[in-house]
């Protein structure tokens, strides 16, 4: 469970978040919209204790994000937007630098069953600087899930990837315990997977409610969106 | 018109702008530093015009340092202006004609350059003016500046050619600079000008290959070294297999023998190649000390303050792996700062070739030098490469590390000097300073962890 009590994040002047309260409850699959720039990106990076924020709390699973910051990470998996890596390491590589700082046990196995389900087991003895953007998401999508975090935080976690591979990630969510918290621009994956969805404008949550309610009230999440982001103009 | 010209040139001072002021301190340094020297290398012309003595240094060789410096910048620059510039994609599918864009960058780095050339040279002809020197030298300054025209052209058509699937296409230019070599005359470098824009004009029209160019590695076997360390174990791995594919440990070889060979060459012969007759009484002694000083300091510069600058310097988009996992700061720079004891590796091989030169005599001096600069250099750079983490390539950062640790290094070479008379055998002592120096590593290392944490919780 992640909680975001009170959290203020600024770059200089501009007000990325402000006084944001979120709850992230377990067995849950929750939704993050929000329209460009709104700060779905940077409450990921702050709930992953990527970047610091101005003020507030933010705990995992009871850890401070800040003061316990080793053990809240050893409950995150994160799929960042753009999966920068490093490009001189082979996928193989990568994933067991990654498996090593995160002392994974049976790491061999899992990357193994992981990349097969995902299709980038044959190309994991390539540099990752001559891979294509979908398969860095792959290799990035691997390196977040295969110590089996209680939370997966993912950003845009299907972008880039091709039908199959994308199905194979939303049955892996839809399977798994704890909570999944996904930052996305796509109505139709808040439909298919998400329990909840916040929806962020300008740095602030409009909404929170379950898929289902919205999906009476409105029909689809999109309709939603652009009703309540009219209300808020 | 020109639009790809201005957008280069406008990011490119825009970037440099936003550098000032994230660092404004460290670019008033670097500022300094760059007057200061111009000044003394204007005072340095001033003294030798007037003691009216033919310096051994000619005015040949002036002109082709300038010409390679520009050379090496303008491959650099093009690299990541056109090669690497995956943004360059949005003009090449405009239905503007690739050839003309391309243009458009080399014009923009061309511009660049010129611009960095009437910088620094008119700023060193006012400071020669200032010491009352005649500066009219029309003729000369024209050579100079088709010079950098022609380095600007071959570093274009070097870095299109060298970045392509068809090496070959470097035969030319290989062969051309093959002859500069040979000749070691401007006049004939400047005559070659037609030549070279007829062969960047070529290479522009060819280069649509060499964009975003990348060969798909595979390192199957390297399969069997992948495994399971500990967290400083790992980060020593990742650290020392990318110095090793990007082949920097070769370079920092060739660079220690180079530098063993050179400065133990000028150790013995220096006096009589680089000063007058006149002056090598009075100033000829101080050279071979000052020759040993300066093959430390270009070694460990490269072979240590580089790499350790760029443990975190090159961290730029990559820093959110280190950042999300659970790994303890101080651990993470333990790790990355192990990795330089293979670069250290590396500089070893300086002894034994400077000592062909300066005898045994002087070895133990040399070895103890070399680790305490070697040291002081990390112990230096890790912090300031924290500090200014992600800022890739910041040459500004560089330059006013090295303008540092030289004058750290000239003071503790004069230290060292001192103890080298006052006692005969000064073994103990040699390896009580580098335990205490060990030390200073170690809290180096701590203050770098506190500044990584600093700039995590400083705004929380």
């Amino acid at each position: 469970m992640i909680i975001v009590n009170n959290v203020t994040k600024s770059y200089g002047k501009i007000i990325a978040l402000k006084n944001v309260n979120l709850k992230f409850e377990d067995s849950h699959v929750i939704a993050i919209m929000g329209e460009n720039g709104a700060g779905k990106t940077t409450l990921l990076k702050l709930c992953t204790g990527i970047l610091p924020f101005d003020s507030g709390e933010i705990t995992v699973d009871g850890y401070n994000i800040i003061n316990d910051s080793i053990k809240a990470k050893e409950q995150i998996g994160y799929l960042p937007e753009m999966p920068y890596m490093y490009e001189r390491l082979t996928g193989r590589e990568f994933l067991f630098y990654i498996a090593s700082l995160r002392k994974i046990k049976d790491s061999e196995e899992k990357i193994d069953e992981i990349t097969k389900m995902i299709g980038i087991h044959d190309f994991l003895d390539y540099e990752i600087g001559s891979y294509s953007k979908g398969m860095k998401q792959k290799i990035s999508v691997t390196s977040a899930i295969m110590h089996n975090p209680k939370n997966l935080l993912l950003d845009e976690p299907v972008y880039g990837l091709d039908p199959l591979t994308s199905r194979a990630i939303q049955n892996f969510i839809r399977n798994k315990k704890g909570s999944t918290i996904i930052a996305t621009h796509s109505s139709q994956l808040v439909e298919q997977i998400a329990d909840h969805v916040y929806i962020i404008m300008r740095g602030k949550v409009i909404l929170f409610d379950k898929v289902t309610s919205i999906l009476k009230k409105h029909g689809s999440v999109e309709e939603a969106y652009f009703h309540i982001k009219d209300e808020n103009v | 018109m020109f639009e790809t010209t201005k957008v280069i040139l406008t990011e490119n001072s825009r970037s440099l702008k936003n550098k000032m002021r994230e660092a404004p301190i460290l670019y008033l340094l670097f500022s300094a530093m760059i007057i200061f020297s111009i000044f003394i290398f204007a005072y340095a012309t001033f003294f030798f015009i007037n003691i009216d003595i033919n310096l051994n240094i000619s005015l040949e060789d002036v002109f082709f340092t300038v010409f390679f410096m520009f050379l090496l910048k303008t491959v650099a620059d093009f690299y990541n202006n056109f090669i690497k510039a995956s943004q360059l994609s949005y003009s090449l599918s405009t239905n503007v004609k690739q050839t003309k864009t391309i243009t458009e960058v080399f014009i923009a780095i061309l511009l660049i350059q010129i611009t960095i050339w009437f910088s620094f040279s008119i700023l060193f002809l006012i400071a020669l003016a200032s010491f009352g020197v005649n500066v009219i030298y029309v003729f000369e300054y024209t050579i100079f500046t088709i010079g950098v025209i022609v380095a600007v052209c071959l570093g274009c058509a070097i870095s299109i050619n060298f970045f392509s699937p068809k090496k070959y296409r470097l035969l030319p230019m290989l062969i051309l600079l093959g002859f500069y070599f040979q000749i070691r005359e401007p006049l004939y470098v400047i005559f070659t000008l037609p030549l070279t824009i007829i062969h960047v004009t070529w290479s522009i029209k060819n280069s649509m290959e060499s964009h975003l160019y990348s060969t798909r590695k595979e390192r199957l076997k390297d399969k069997t070294q992948i495994k399971i360390r500990n967290t400083i174990k790992t980060i020593f791995h990742r650290e020392t297999t990318v110095l090793w594919r990007d082949k920097l440990l070769y370079s920092f070889v060739f660079t220690s023998v180079s530098t063993g060979i050179f400065s133990g060459y000028l150790f013995l012969y220096g006096d009589e190649i680089l000063i007058p007759e006149a002056l090598r009484n009075q100033i000829g002694g101080l050279l071979p000390s000052m020759f040993l000083f300066l093959g430390i300091y270009v070694v460990i510069m490269y072979t240590g303050v580089f790499p350790s600058l760029n443990l975190f310097l090159n961290e730029e988009k990559t820093m959110w792996i280190l950042r999300h996992i659970p790994v303890r700061n101080d651990k993470i720079i333990f790790g990355k700062v192990s990795s330089l004891s293979l670069c250290f590796l590396t500089a070893i091989p300086f002894i034994p070739y400077i000592t062909i030169f300066t005898g045994i005599e002087k070895i133990g001096f040399l070895i103890f030098f070399l680790i305490f600069s070697y040291i002081a250099g990390i112990i230096i750079s890790v912090p300031l490469g924290v500090k200014y983490v992600g800022k890739k390539s910041d040459i500004m950062l560089l330059y006013s590390v090295s303008m540092i640790l030289f004058v750290i290094l000239s003071f503790a070479s004069v230290i060292v000097n001192m103890i080298e008379r006052l006692f005969p055998y000064p073994i103990i002592l040699y390896i009580l300073i580098i335990l205490c120096e060990l030390l200073l590593l170690y809290a180096s290392i701590k203050i770098s962890s506190q500044i990584l944490s600093l700039k995590y919780k400083s705004a929380s």
